[in-house]
């Protein structure tokens, strides 16, 4: 027979205000296996959970409901305090008489019997409760950082700094991302790559990171503290450990005309290639799609040059598994393909450009050696339109989002060339400025006071060439609309970040959730930013949305204190709400048939097979078995088995059944 | 069926199989299954239109699982079966001998259950038109009135649960209308225990189903329930595209598909 003890709290005057707790109380003392029911004033409060205490010990208490504010606030506590007083934690559960009561209804009598029957059900529930015991999982102190930017960067190194392991998996040839092509960075006008490539360095010189470059995630299997991840490592080839890094190789390659992606196409490069001069590993690669050998089967003029015999044309790609424990994904971002602006003529004139080429054409290692110099023809350009919103903020190209970052870089863009080009002219043509962070204001304000930059408030319309200027169409909306048009050189676009092509793919293979645009998704958007609905995967920078490199930083850091906090245990514990395939006597030995449809439904792979054997090992039946470290409790492997083979602890049908029913049977 | 008597019997005795289900004489003009386990228990075999049971019933169950590796008659529903319960990890390749009847009465032999898939994948499942017009007449009534239409339909079930004998994917060896901690499901045959079980069975055949109507045969009341799964298969397959068997594509309902239109949700 249960003793539940039940605690109306009336949370100052969050409840009791429209719900007239001393009846709730009364009622709930008279439902059969209610020992004792009291309210009070906040049973939050230390003598609040010293009188739950009291009277599990007084009483003997099987039970205990606080019927008070959610569950997600003082769950916890109040379960703990049974805990203390010797009652199994999980025999102790709240009823949300605030948020699912008093907040959302007017004190009246509807709303006092809501409270009693919200209790009822609650009692109906916890007479089937059973002790339950959390579950431990051991962690395996080895993080995956996917992505070699910035992010990926800064979160290797704080978790290799806090003593742990760390593999950082990136794509291209060497890391540094897209902050390793950035000229300078607002709002300090400092040099990227002077700001970036020590760190570059030191993750290549750091003991406790292993640097995975030209290499991808190909499968990720597992749950937090022990996932199992499949590197596909593409084939280099050359042999890393014989190449010096001399270069010989990449000035005797033929193909000297394929389009630096490190220079977003206004550079060239050879087929055998380091991207850029400070890349790290700073050892080339041969990019199999334009390499004569491989396209032809002749030529071979690295492998005959190279002084320590180190090309490899035979090399595959190779996969490798890897034992993890968390992972941060920091894949980083992509600038919008601006073919689809036709009005702007991107892709049909050579010097309508994107923010990122414009970063290219300003900095001191790209093409123009910091020249701004405009593609079509090298002169240098006396007058620059900015475009920015070229796809943010703009629903008809599908990018209703703000992408944060263009204010800043576009008024940086402007200032630079003022910089460059004395007697240049340029003019912004912006919807709104934000300018929203640390000295960023200042920032603009001194591009407009002290360069002269022009800013004009409204879009433009079109972009044309007429007698080799490029004619900007426009309007000025603080202006009565006024039309504007100028005669400019050159147009750069501050093109919509959006989510990496491979993004969506990405998230599926890790089982993550992803929202419309392809960014992946935090857990919570204020109190969980660096967590994913994926136990032990964390997110760093603008994988998750358009972020600028102090706030990436910031959450890089964020997540590796995320993952340092996991590893600080050697086991972890893990809330015991999860599905249970049933045993029953023999011949059945388990309700399940071992169809799998459990299985197919799991969207946390949490399901596999279990063989039943007999004494002598002998297989009497195969089931399915729930892996309670991967199990996130969701429940959806329950509605589905048609058998009802499987139950949640803490959830039961039988729990469930009974909750229905004393609502029901008034 | 010579050919078929031939075969059953050279796989008996070669013992490649211990047992082979098939079609036998049974009481007045009826067939019923017969379990031949010697070449000349074959002789018995027979095979013609009156041949409607679902044969695929007997693979799970235990007391034919016992007998040994069965070899199979399979005409057409009995092969869509038997794709089904091998999505379902039921059967496997090396598990059983399928003896497939084309509808034109020749004896197929496959070589593995992706034959059969491959078979199949020119055979697809069709309403036929007399029933979608009568579902469609179902689902165009008001709700009240086709409440009372079902009520009046599944008045004279007296829950004998014939229709989960004879369907082969009704394989559980614990229903869930057998599961009494707690009773969710009404055993009683009044009005609401008749409702619950027949929609309870209807939904677990949802996405399942391949349409054999081995229930409605074996229905003692004629109660058209085929109504339920038949519609549930239009369903299915009008939200999630093509519908049918398979073992390589996922299970219907507990799968995600960029491509499903989720009309219902949006």
């Amino acid at each position: 027979m249960s003793k539940i003890g039940v605690f109306i709290c009336h949370c100052g005057e969050n409840i009791s205000a429209t719900v007239d707790v001393v009846r709730v109380a009364e009622a709930a003392g008279k439902l059969e296996g209610v020992e004792f029911s009291t309210d009070y004033k906040y049973m939050c409060s230390d003598p609040g959970q010293t009188l739950i205490k009291q009277m599990i010990k007084e009483k003997g208490l099987t039970g205990v409901i606080v019927a008070a504010c959610s569950p997600r606030m003082h769950e916890p506590t109040f379960r703990k305090a049974c805990s203390s007083a010797g009652l199994n934690p999980y025999m102790c559960e709240m009823s949300n008489l605030r948020e699912h009561c008093s907040w959302v209804h007017d004190k009246s009598e509807a709303t006092t019997q809501k409270a009693i029957d919200l209790v009822r059900t609650l009692v109906g529930k916890v007479k089937y409760n059973k002790p339950l015991y959390s579950i431990k999982v051991p962690v395996t102190k080895t993080a995956l950082v996917i992505g070699g930017g910035i992010a990926g960067i800064q979160s290797s190194l704080d978790i290799a700094n806090a003593g742990h392991q760390v593999v950082l998996v990136e794509k291209d040839p060497s890391i540094g991302g897209h902050m390793s092509q950035l000229s300078e960075t607002f709002p300090t006008l400092d040099c990227s790559q002077c700001i970036l490539t020590p760190r570059m360095v030191e993750v290549a010189q750091h003991p406790n990171i292993k640097l995975l470059t030209y290499a991808e995630l190909e499968k990720l299997e597992g749950f937090i503290g022990n996932f199992k991840a499949t590197i596909r490592k593409k084939a280099k080839s050359i042999d890393e450990d014989l190449c010096t890094g001399c270069g010989t190789c990449i000035t005797k390659c033929p193909t000297k005309k394929i389009p630096s992606e490190f220079n977003t196409g206004l550079g060239k490069r050879t087929a055998i290639y380091v991207p850029f001069p400070q890349a790290v590993p700073n050892k080339p690669v041969i990019d199999k799609e334009n390499c004569l050998y491989y396209k032809n089967g002749k030529c071979k003029i690295c492998e005959k040059v190279c002084p320590t015999g180190a090309i490899r044309f035979d090399q595959e790609d190779e996969l490798v598994e890897l034992e993890v424990g968390a992972v941060v994904v920091a894949t980083g971002f992509d600038v919008m393909e601006p073919s689809k602006f036709s009005e702007y003529g991107y892709g049909k004139y050579k010097d309508v450009i994107t923010g990122l080429q414009f970063e290219r054409l300003a900095s001191a290692s790209g093409p123009t050696l910091g020249e701004i110099r405009r593609p079509s023809d090298g002169k240098i350009p006396e007058k620059i339109v900015f475009v920015a919103c070229a796809g943010s903020r703009d629903p008809s190209k599908g990018k209703p989002y703000c992408s944060k970052i263009c204010c800043m870089y576009t008024a940086k863009h402007a200032m630079l060339y003022q910089h460059k080009v004395h007697h240049g002219e340029s003019t912004i043509f912006y919807m709104d400025i934000r300018s929203a962070g640390k000295n960023y204001e200042e920032f603009v304000r001194r591009a407009i006071v002290e360069d002269d930059v022009k800013y004009i408030r409204g879009r433009v319309s079109k972009v044309y060439e007429e007698n080799g200027k490029l004619i900007v169409k426009g309007v000025d909306t603080l202006l009565n609309a006024k039309p504007v048009e100028i005669q400019a050189d050159m147009v750069v676009l501050a093109t919509a970040a959006v989510a990496n092509s491979g993004a969506e793919e990405l998230a599926q293979k890790m089982h993550i959730s992803y929202d419309a645009y392809n960014f992946f998704s935090e857990a919570h958007p204020k109190l969980k930013p660096v967590e994913t609905n994926t136990a032990g995967i964390f997110l760093a920078g603008a994988c998750q949305a358009p972020k600028d490199i102090p706030e990436t930083v910031s959450q890089a850091s964020g997540a590796a204190a995320k993952v340092a906090i996991l590893f600080s245990q050697d086991e972890l514990s893990r809330e015991p709400v999860v599905a249970v395939v049933n045993r029953s006597a023999p011949p059945l030995y388990s309700t399940c048939v071992g169809c799998f449809m459990c299985a197919t439904a799991c969207p946390y792979q949490a399901i596999g097979e279990e063989l039943i054997t007999n004494r002598k090992g002998e297989v009497i039946k195969r089931v399915a078995k729930v892996n309670p470290g991967l199990c996130q409790g969701c429940g959806t492997c329950v509605a589905f088995c048609r058998s009802k083979s499987i139950d949640i602890d803490g959830y039961s049908n039988e729990q469930m059944y009974s909750e229905v029913m004393a609502l029901l049977n008034d | 069926m010579k050919e078929l008597i031939q075969k059953a019997a050279s796989l008996l005795e070669t013992n490649v199989v211990q047992v082979v289900i098939g079609y036998g004489k049974g009481s007045a003009d009826r067939t019923r299954a017969i379990f031949s386990t010697t070449a000349a228990d074959c002789e018995q075999l027979i095979f013609d239109s009156r041949c409607i049971q679902n044969l695929a019933v007997y693979l799970t169950k235990a007391e034919i699982k016992k007998m040994g590796k069965p070899a199979i008659v399979a005409p057409l529903p009995v092969l869509r079966s038997i794709l089904q319960l091998a999505a379902e990890n039921q059967i496997t390749d090396d598990s059983l001998v399928v003896l497939g009847v084309s509808p034109e009465s020749e004896l197929i032999e496959f070589e593995s259950l992706a034959a059969i898939e491959t078979y199949l994948a020119t055979k697809q499942i069709a309403i036929e038109e007399k029933y979608q017009t009568t579902i469609k007449a179902i689902k165009a009534m008001p709700v009240s009135e086709r409440f009372a239409y079902w009520v009046k339909e599944l008045e004279p079930c007296f829950k004998c649960y014939a229709c989960r004998a004879a369907c082969p994917l009704c394989y559980c060896t614990r229903c869930t209308v057998e599961n009494n901690q707690p009773q969710w499901i009404s055993v009683a045959s009044h009005s609401l225990g008749n409702l619950e079980w027949h929609i309870m069975r209807a939904m677990h055949l949802a996405g399942r189903c391949t349409d054999c109507e081995a229930c409605y045969n074996a229905c003692p009341m004629g109660i058209p329930i085929y109504l339920l799964t038949k519609s549930m298969l239009q369903d299915v397959s009008e939200n999630f595209g093509t519908y049918g068997p398979s073992l390589h594509r996922d299970n219907t309902l507990s799968s995600f598909n960029p491509d499903d239109k989720e009309s219902f949700i949006r």
